[in-house]
């Protein structure tokens, strides 16, 4: 039985702020350097994982308000920060958990404005550390 | 210095916020999303002791 989900209430927060309710995507890549450990009389090859490189991007409507995408953004840009997203809004747990990204760098703010159409801004925030959350706040 | 939440976005509006690790405060205070006040005493300075002048010797 297929268990995927559309996700449509997930929670965005970046740098602290909510933005959820500007963002139409959140692409978590989690991703690990794949280092050969293949030695002589091994019949495969075999690897561990080397350094995380992991990134959140994330796709925004673009927002000129006080507290929205562009003032949470355009002062992070050069910089490093937290970024959580999680399927529902609620408490963490195994079926709801929270993903942080924890010291990743955002280095491009590109904002999109097309004629009759809602600007966007799609960012990712490349690098930091991976945890996930499943426990209960 | 503490930090006190001025937007919605971030939490209850005049909170004391305690940013955790990670957080860019700097970005935070750059986009409004908090102020920075210095901390207000709430003892009382003690006053200095009152000297009495000693009027100069007439010579």
């Amino acid at each position: 039985m297929a268990t995927s989900t559309y996700l449509s209430t997930p929670v965005v927060t970046v740098n602290s702020i909510d933005l959820t309710d500007q963002c139409t995507g959140a692409t978590v890549n989690i991703n690990y350097d794949q280092l050969s450990a293949t030695s002589f009389g091994d019949a495969s090859y075999k690897y561990v994982a080397g350094l995380g490189s992991h990134s959140i991007q994330l796709d925004f409507y673009a927002s000129f308000a006080a507290s929205e995408t562009w003032a949470t953004l355009s002062t992070l840009v050069g910089t490093s920060t937290t970024i959580t997203v999680q399927p529902v809004a609620g408490s963490e747990s195994a079926t709801n958990p929270k993903m942080t990204l924890t010291g990743s760098f955002l280095a491009a703010l590109p904002v999109v404005n097309a004629l009759g159409a809602l600007g966007t801004i799609s960012v990712t925030f490349n690098g930091g550390v991976y945890t996930t959350d499943v426990t209960p706040a | 210095m503490s930090f006190f939440i001025a937007s919605e976005k971030l939490g209850k509006i005049g909170e004391l916020y305690t940013p955790k690790a990670g957080i860019n405060v700097g970005a935070l205070l750059a986009g409004g999303f908090i102020t920075e006040r210095a901390e207000v005493s709430t003892t009382e300075e003690e006053k200095p002791a009152k000297t009495k002048s000693k009027k100069a010797h007439k010579e």
